[in-house]
């Protein structure tokens, strides 16, 4: 909503309001400002009197006039096709200096002498009003030759946008914003009266009459007119261009005038669309369903309150005789019926959604007003209206309950001058008991928080002390705060071992996910209006996310890429689950001293330490996952407490050609298997242990991991840990390799003699043998 | 004696001071000889000569102690000079990764209101309509629905539009008194060069009794945290309208760049909008069930308090694990 400061002056008196304290007072009462521009119109830019204007003898699309600046007649030669329609112009004199740094000098235009510059308004750093020099006449004000043309208020005005808050469709006008100023500002509002002149006794009904079909809930108000010519005062046209209204037409461009200024929805309808067979104006108005309701003329409906009008029944600039309409219709009964249907909706459908101004009359009279004073017009006498009976909302408003809202003492009287100034009536009822009645206009208004939101606002909220809350302490720690506190751990061991921590959409693309052999949504619970392709869908892994983040950091020549998110991730049916992803593209280090600026790659071994170092210990057992960016025959299922919970595997190689990024390990993890558990500590032995090793030869095919769940099905006491330490393998050795595994074994109860040491190594012997077909080297 | 000493004093190496160590204390040392001579002295004269004796053995040892002392520090010298490296060429071989600044002014953030009693709630992304919008005062049609563009799928789920649902969820689940927030991302359809389809909330709500929880209080917190935030800032609170409380105000601070005297990023107004609050509406607690009960509420973008904090100049590039981004939060 943009306003200007001498148009609000019309409502209320601003003359001792500083902009500045405008701007304050607007943020206060919350109409957020937006901008504020102060016009500032050059010096030596004058009023000037086109005395003649003649036709330049060298060039058709000049004009040399004579124009009289007060201090003088000076020859101008002027290119605006307009100026021979022009009176009064605004002259930029010898002198002036006009904005972009133009200085007006002396000047020959093909051979004639011009002493300035006739000024269109983009010149002058106004808005620009289309093509063509401005036009003055004396809607700014008496029109004084040689007066310095930025010393009319109305031109040098100051123009302010406001942001509007969905709920203040009463503000969506200059009489609205006003209103609320003069609560705010505490000045009384500038009464609008006006009287039309007796030009025609004519009644209205005479010639027309209205029929309702059904139950009404919009409020209609129709006046008849006959119109010779039509013009537009230069104002006019200049506030529409600072307020930035567009109307084709001079009749449109007063109907948008006298909208903006009351908030009230007008139209215009060429009569003859109501005319029926028996030369009378017959308009019928149905409701067609709740909150539609259709404007009819002779045969079709030319019209739907609050929603568009029929191209062909707007009354144009040459209509003679026209029916002038005023409307309302509530917001909410209005909002939800055209959301229903397939209507079109045309630009005052902004205002009627939000809430119009109900006053018709106002609307209606100002209209009038302005058509009196700038249009050749007859009203004819009378209106035909259909009125809602509307009850005004009641809320019944207890002092004390404010204050407690508020949080700070608001007397009763101080409640009710505010409450008035805004329009709200108030009885009395008791005490600190009030019951208000809230004005059409406040449809936002329903309950007892509306009303202080009314009084905070004028108040200001800045004028409220601040106090911190007295409350009950009580334990709040929850699994929520719980998992927030171990993810921040996790994410800080992450940071430790290198990674940057990514955060990415939770959106993938469908076909990367199918193409890759991740789950997918199910088609009836995939997303209805994705924003793009490669956001078609709630992704069912981080991992593909973290590749496009390596790509972009190859491209900006990253060479080692060590990258992990801790996020959601979607299943078939849209469950979410949360996963901590690692990705480490490249290098396993930067470029240094100690590598000689020749850093190894990542390995399996090195990218499994650096997870390791953020999950802890884990077991790793060849890899049930199955998808395209698994390498196979490098990957494993990640083991915690004898439970899969993630994979990390080698970059499936043509997945790293397609992205063109280097080598590259990637591990994706359920992060619920993470969250940290109870632990209990176990006895530590007061014996001293050893170390032993144990070299056999077995079976390629063998894993470590088959060996190892041999022994821990030993379930041997003195055999505390065991882990393998060399894997050999030549061509002696064929089909077999050696592995080295060491032991330690230590009892809980005394010194370890050879002969304990040798029980339970032979007893590992055994069952490797028997088990994996092992011979000793 | 002089001769001794000079012989002490003479040794430049431990090697040599051992040798010397040898050839006058050792078993068939000088001193040794010396004391041998003892026997042979005569009664009277025998303490005199054994006192002289032990002085000079003494002195001699000092002598000995202190170039054995000096030599030592040489020979360590001598060591770690032969270590010496130049420490400066290995400054860059730490390597340590960096959280995203986001996610740690969300830590930031969350670690203010833990600190005051708050629990940490969470709730689903994919939303029904009535956690994300009926229940929060926002019916069908409501014209504040526009301010929030939707992601939905096809069976009329849709993806939460802020955090607020949380509240919801959070009231339907526990009697009050609650205090709580409620950080997470959330989705608008929205994408150009301050919008991003995700982003994160932050939302905090307090339900107590009737009567109990009034603006003023949220003033107080709201005044506080921005503080703790944002450092020495003034904080400005404007009326605004959000359908879920009433009164609603949005909470500005004095511009950190230019400090409130008008500059690019604040447009020229001194003033930079960082969060919204209000009161919570009547409706609300009524969608909940809660019955004689007051409470505010607020939300910010983790996001925005993230780039002012930090001067990031661009939202977008928080999204793409730009590592020339993150290793400055090292």
């Amino acid at each position: 909503m943009i306003v200007t400061r001498s148009w609000l002056n019309e409502f209320i008196d601003l003359s001792d309001v500083s902009n500045e304290k405008l701007y304050k007072t607007f943020n206060a009462i919350g109409l957020e400002v937006d901008s504020i521009n102060q016009i500032e119109i050059a010096e030596k830019v004058v009023i000037g009197k086109i005395l003649s204007c003649e036709k330049h003898p060298d060039a058709d699309k000049l004009n040399v006039c004579q124009i009289d600046i007060g201090s003088g007649t000076r020859q101008i030669v002027c290119g605006a096709a307009n100026v021979v329609d022009a009176e009064y112009v605004a002259v930029a004199t010898i002198g002036a200096v006009l904005p972009g740094n133009f200085e007006i000098k002396h000047a020959k235009l093909r051979g004639v002498e011009s002493e300035g510059m006739v000024c269109a308004s983009s010149e002058l750093g106004l808005p620009d009003m289309g093509k063509g020099i401005m036009i003055l006449d004396e809607s700014i004000g008496e029109l004084e030759v040689g007066r310095e043309f930025g010393t009319y208020e109305k031109v040098a005005d100051t123009i302010i946008e406001l942001e509007l808050t969905a709920n203040r469709g009463d503000c969506l006008s200059i009489y609205g914003v006003a209103r609320d100023l003069s609560a705010a500002l505490d000045i009384e509002m500038k009464p609008f009266e006006y009287k039309q002149e007796e030009k025609m006794k004519l009644g209205i009904a005479r010639e027309a009459e209205i029929h309702t079909e059904g139950e009404m809930d919009a409020d209609l108000c129709y006046k008849l007119a006959t119109i010779d010519t039509i013009s537009n005062s230069f104002l006019l046209q200049l506030r529409l261009a600072m307020v930035a209204v567009e109307a084709e037409g001079k009749l449109a461009k007063i109907l948008a005038y006298a909208t903006h200024t009351t908030g009230v929805v007008l139209r215009a309808y060429e009569s003859s669309a109501f005319i029926n067979g028996e030369d009378k104006i017959v308009v019928r108005a149905k409701a067609s369903s709740k909150g539609i309701i259709e404007v009819a003329g002779k045969e079709k409906v030319v019209s739907v309150v609050g929603v568009y009008q029929d191209e062909e029944a707007i009354a144009k600039d040459d209509t003679k005789k026209l029916l002038l309409e005023a409307s309302y219709i509530h917001p909410d009964t209005l909002v939800e019926a055209v959301a229903d249907s397939a209507l079109k909706t045309d630009e005052l459908y902004y205002k009627t959604s939000r809430g119009s101004n109900p006053d018709l009359d106002f609307g209606l009279s100002f209209l009038a007003s302005l058509m009196d004073r700038y249009t050749d017009i007859n009203c004819y006498e009378g209106s035909l209206d259909v009125k809602v009976e509307r009850e005004n909302e009641k809320v019944i408003v207890d002092a004390k309950e404010i204050s407690s809202i508020i949080g700070m003492d608001v007397e009763l009287s101080k409640i009710v001058t505010i409450l008035q100034k805004l329009g709200f009536e108030i009885s009395s009822m008791g005490d600190h008991i009030i019951a208000v009645a809230v004005p059409l206009f406040r449809h936002d208004i329903k309950h007892i928080q509306d009303i202080a939101e009314e009084i905070v606002r004028i108040i200001g909220i800045n004028h409220i002390e601040a106090k911190p809350l007295v409350f009950a302490e009580e334990p709040r720690l929850n699994d929520t705060t719980d998992r927030y506190k171990a993810k921040k751990s996790f994410k800080n061991r992450a940071v430790g071992a290198g990674f940057y921590e990514n955060v990415s959409y939770i959106f993938s693309e469908r076909a990367v996910l199918k193409q890759y052999g991740f789950s997918i949504i199910e088609e009836k619970l995939e997303l209805a209006n994705p924003i793009a392709e490669e956001l078609n869908t709630l992704r069912s892994t981080i991992l593909i996310n973290l590749l496009g983040a390596v790509k972009r950091n190859v491209s900006y020549t990253k060479k080692s890429i060590p990258l992990f998110e801790i996020g959601a991730v979607f299943g078939s049916r849209r469950e979410q689950s949360e996963v901590l992803s690692f990705v480490f593209s490249g290098q396993v280090s930067n470029e240094n001293i100690s590598n000689a600026g020749k850093p190894k790659m990542i390995d399996f071994a090195a990218f499994t330490q650096k997870v390791g170092a953020v999950i802890g210990s884990f077991e790793l057992v060849p890899c049930t996952y199955e998808n395209g960016l698994i390498h196979p025959y490098q990957s494993a299922d990640i083991i915690i407490d004898g439970k899969v919970c993630g994979f990390m595997t080698k970059l499936h190689p043509t997945v790293q050609e397609a992205y063109g990024i280097p080598e590259t390990f990637i591990a994706e993890i359920n992060f619920d298997t993470l969250l940290p558990k109870h632990i209990n500590a176990e006895p530590i032995s007061k014996f001293q242990g050893v170390y032993k090793d144990l070299s056999v030869v077995i079976n390629k095919s063998i894993n470590y991991y088959e060996v190892a769940k041999v022994l821990n099905r030993l379930e041997l006491p003195m055999l505390k840990d065991s882990y393998p330490v060399d894997i050999y393998e030549d061509e002696k050795l064929g089909d077999k390799k050696s592995l080295t595994v060491r032991f330690f074994i230590q009892s809980m109860e005394k010194t370890l003699e050879e002969s304990d040491i040798e029980s339970v190594m032979s007893q590992i012997m055994t069952a490797l043998e028997k088990e994996c077909n092992a011979e000793l080297r | 004696m002089k001769e001794l000493e000079e012989k002490i004093l003479q040794a430049d190496s431990l090697e040599t001071l051992e040798k010397v160590r040898v050839e006058l204390f050792g078993k068939k040392g000088v001193l040794a000889a010396q004391f041998a001579k003892m026997k042979d002295i005569p009664g009277p004269e025998k303490k005199a000569f054994a006192e002289g004796l032990n002085k000079n053995k003494a002195a001699l040892q000092a002598k000995f102690d202190a170039q054995y002392e000096l030599l030592k520090a040489q020979e360590i010298e001598k060591v770690l000079k032969s270590e010496a490296i130049d420490v400066s060429l290995y400054g860059t071989l730490a390597q340590k990764g960096a959280l995203h600044p986001v996610m740690e002014t969300m830590d930031k953030i969350i670690d203010y209101f833990v600190a005051l009693n708050f629990a940490v709630e969470s709730g689903p992304m994919v939303e029904d309509d009535f956690h994300n919008f009926e229940a929060l005062n926002l019916p069908k049609y409501h014209p504040a629905r526009d301010m929030q563009d939707t992601f939905y799928f096809n069976d009329g789920g849709l993806l939460r539009t802020h955090t607020s649902p949380v509240q919801i969820r959070t009231m339907m689940k526990t009697k009050p008194p609650v205090r709580m927030i409620a950080p997470g991302s959330v989705f608008r359809r929205d994408y150009d060069l301050t919008h991003t389809p995700m982003f994160n909330q932050v939302e905090g709500l307090v339900v107590d009794d009737k009567g109990k929880v009034s603006f003023a209080n949220l003033k107080s917190i709201l005044t506080d945290f921005l503080q703790y935030m944002f450092g020495d800032v003034e904080v400005r609170f404007r009326p605004s309208f959000f359908p879920f409380t009433e009164p609603s105000a949005e909470v500005d601070i004095s511009c950190i760049f230019c400090k409130g005297k008008g500059c690019r990023v604040c447009s020229h107004t001194g003033w930079l909008e960082v969060l919204g609050c209000g009161i919570v509406d009547p409706n609300v607690f009524k969608a909940v069930g809660y019955e004689e009960v007051s409470g505010y509420a607020f939300g910010l973008g983790v996001e925005r308090f993230a780039m002012l904090m930090h001067k990031i100049p661009d939202l977008r590039s928080l999204f793409e694990g730009d590592i020339r981004l993150l290793e400055q939060f090292r």
